[in-house]
């Protein structure tokens, strides 16, 4: 018997009682661990979702089968917490230890939650720097991080946080940015844990500031190292262009413990659209960075977009994968393209599309990754580039199902009219873009492509099985588990169970508002949950709605709906 | 009289309170072309545009919208506006007062523009 599959299936707990009336519950639930398949395989601890992407191979996916093709249609809403504030709706995704639900909302508002009911435990809320109302990315998060007894917090005033995971009483803070002074940089997503180090990784991109990643003592709250994202060298950032370079990693790194290197991505240079105040290569903008969480050293890192202008940040999810031998790390650029690279040292593998309309470039090259044909902007005047700003796909993760070996990702056809304009730099002038220009891009529909799908994808050929298009393209991130259903929600609510292995959506429910976070599944006593955080927001909300006028009226919200299968 | 006067009293004091609050001392004429001009180019320059469009007919669209009162708009500027699940960010003491007012008036004028 595979336990970390199929514990929450009836046979299995029934079978799992008998054990249980022997042994009793904790050396039960000892079993149901050390019955999981080795560490590392995308499928252990399966009835939990202990981190941002549940694993630290970036799939997204809950082994968990209770809930499975033939009895989706018996789900029922369990139970709906309110987080009260609305701001930004729900940007988070969940995490799930023995039974409780760590969430964070708006102003960084941290709650633990009854997994089973829905109940809260505790509530712990920090003092924020008043400045926290003056910049620009504020006052959301994507979650937290829990280990070693505590749960951290990566703060919108660039401070780090640990509170105590059974009392909710903070433990240390430390302040990592100099928030007021560099354009209000700070963490607008959780930390991660690394063995006895957390890392934190920097707003940054559309900020007059050097983006940062900091490693700190995860017991202590002592700072340890910065890394740089603005590569001190003039080659790479001629004379001061540097100083307010952009950067940073405002996405979650992973951790890979059997290479003992964290892995982020970093943002964008800036300004996003003025090329010609920084000439050169702008390391490590764009790039793929592979540290040591002990010291911050730089292990080695692949640039994606060299030189950037058109906001195409590498930050998203970092999918690590074995086939046929190879130790692989999938990523999926902003731009579109896919880069397929050796986890020990970021050689190309690959390189593939998931956007049917990029015009920012001919191609890259698989072999090298340089940019083939780029479409250079010229100041004042408005070039139309594919994809727009916000990119192929937003930073909504995709999903990763062992079994099926597919890749489930939003992704998105819609273009923008780049114009770059002189722009003055101020640290101070916290709610003003340092992106050279007035707005980020007029947004324009790509003729003959629909706005959105739900791909189905070989992640190292990008292969397609199959496609769900949508008119509207989703915003929240992807969710595969060991029932053969990947689950995937839009701007307007509607959240789609989905058949891993052919497209057809099997269950549909409206939440209320629209989705922009991470959906998880755990299991508490035997019962399999889907956790779903509902409540449309971020710039998404504010700038999409030009494009997709339905998007006007969406009620914003908060809210944690769990469901299981009805008893 | 007293009921009178206490009204007058009454009024004048919020109408004092709100100016305070407002900074009215420094509000210029906000039907000025050379005031709506200069206010302009501060909304494009401070990237109001990103998120209202360049003309108010962006995301958070502001030529649909009553906004002539003068008091409302320059304090949702100033302090910011978190409503229906979207924030904007405050910008006092990042921007003067003056320079508050000139937007003001360029967004009076844009919500005023017959469509």
């Amino acid at each position: 018997m595979r336990c970390n599959t199929s514990l929450c299936s009836k046979s299995a707990a029934l079978a799992l009682a008998g054990y249980a009336a022997v042994f009793g519950l904790a050396v039960l639930l000892g079993a149901a661990r050390a019955l999981a398949e080795a560490p590392g395989s995308g499928t252990e601890d399966p009835n939990n979702w202990p981190q941002y992407h549940r694993t630290s191979n970036g799939w997204r996916y809950s082994p968990l089968e209770q809930i499975n093709k033939t009895n989706i249609g018996r789900l029922k809403v369990a139970w709906i917490h309110q987080a009260g504030d609305i701001t930004h709706g729900t940007q988070e995704t969940p995490i799930v230890v023995d039974g409780v639900i760590y969430s964070i909302s708006a102003g960084n508002r941290v709650a633990a939650i009854d997994a089973k009911t829905g109940k809260d435990i505790w509530r712990y809320e920090p003092k924020l720097d008043p400045l926290t109302k003056k910049v620009l990315f504020s006052p959301y998060s994507r979650g937290v991080a829990v280990g070693r007894g505590k749960v951290f917090l990566a703060t919108v005033d660039g401070r780090g946080i640990a509170i105590d995971q059974k009392t909710g009483k903070e433990v240390w803070q430390t302040q990592l940015t100099d928030f007021p002074n560099c354009h209000g940089c700070n963490f607008t997503s959780p930390p991660v844990l690394a063995g006895d180090v957390l890392t934190f990784g920097s707003t940054g991109g559309e900020l007059a500031t050097a983006g940062k990643i900091y490693g700190v003592e995860a017991d202590s709250g002592k700072k340890l190292w910065e890394f740089e994202t603005i590569k001190r060298d003039v080659a790479s950032w001629p004379a001061e262009s540097g100083k307010y370079g952009g950067g940073g990693a405002w996405m979650p790194g992973t951790y890979d413990a059997e290479t003992n290197t964290v892995f982020y991505g970093t943002g964008n240079p800036g300004k996003d659209f003025v090329g010609s105040e920084r000439e050169g290569d702008n390391l490590y903008t764009d790039s793929i960075v592979a540290l040591d969480p002990k010291t911050g050293t730089l292990k080695w890192y692949r640039q994606e977009i060299k030189h950037d202008v058109w906001d195409y940040d590498s930050t998203y999810e970092l999918l690590l994968l074995q086939r046929d031998g190879k130790d692989l790390l999938i990523h999926l650029n902003k731009s579109g393209f896919v880069l397929v690279m050796d986890k020990l040292n970021g050689k190309l593998d690959n390189v593939w599309r998931l956007s049917e309309t990029i015009n920012f470039a001919k191609d890259v090259d698989p072999k090298t990754g340089e940019i083939i044909g780029r479409v250079e902007l010229q100041m004042g005047k408005p070039t139309v580039i594919c994809p727009s700003p916000f990119g192929a796909r937003s930073w909504n993760s995709g999903a990763y199902n062992p079994k099926t070996g597919l890749w489930y990702t939003d992704a998105m056809e819609f273009c923008a009219a780049l114009t770059p304009v002189e722009q003055k730099t101020d640290p101070k002038d916290y709610a003003t873009a340092h992106i050279g220009s007035e707005d980020f891009g007029k947004l324009q529909l790509a003729s003959g492509h629909v706005p959105g799908r739900l791909d189905a994808r070989d992640p190292i050929t990008g292969q397609r099985r199959w496609t769900y298009e949508t008119e509207i393209p989703s915003f929240g991130s992807v969710l595969a588990t060991g029932g053969g259903l990947v689950f995937n929600g839009d701007p307007l609510g509607n959240l789609r169970a989905f058949d891993a292995d052919n497209g057809q959506v099997l269950w549909t429910f409206n939440t209320g508002s629209g989705l922009r976070s991470g959906l998880v599944s755990y299991a508490v006593d035997g019962k399999q949950y889907i956790l779903v955080p509902s409540g449309w927001g971020s710039y998404a909300a504010i700038l999409l709605p030009p494009l997709f006028p339905q998007l006007e009226k969406v009620p914003a919200a908060s809210t944690l709906i769990a469901f299981s299968l009805e008893d | 009289m007293a009921a009178i006067a206490t009204v007058i009293g009454t009024l004048a004091f919020f109408a004092s309170v709100r100016a305070a609050h407002s900074a009215d001392g420094a509000r210029p004429d906000l039907t000025d072309s050379k005031v709506i001009s200069a206010g302009r180019d501060l909304y494009l320059d401070k990237h109001c545009s990103h998120c209202h469009g360049a003309t108010g007919e962006g995301g958070v669209n502001l030529v649909k919208r009553d906004l002539t009162n003068p008091s409302y708009v320059f304090d949702a500027i100033a302090d910011g506006r978190e409503r229906s699940g979207l924030r904007m960010p405050a910008w006092r003491e990042v921007l003067s007062d003056r320079e508050i007012w000139q937007i003001t008036a360029y967004i009076i004028s844009l919500s005023q523009n017959p469509k």
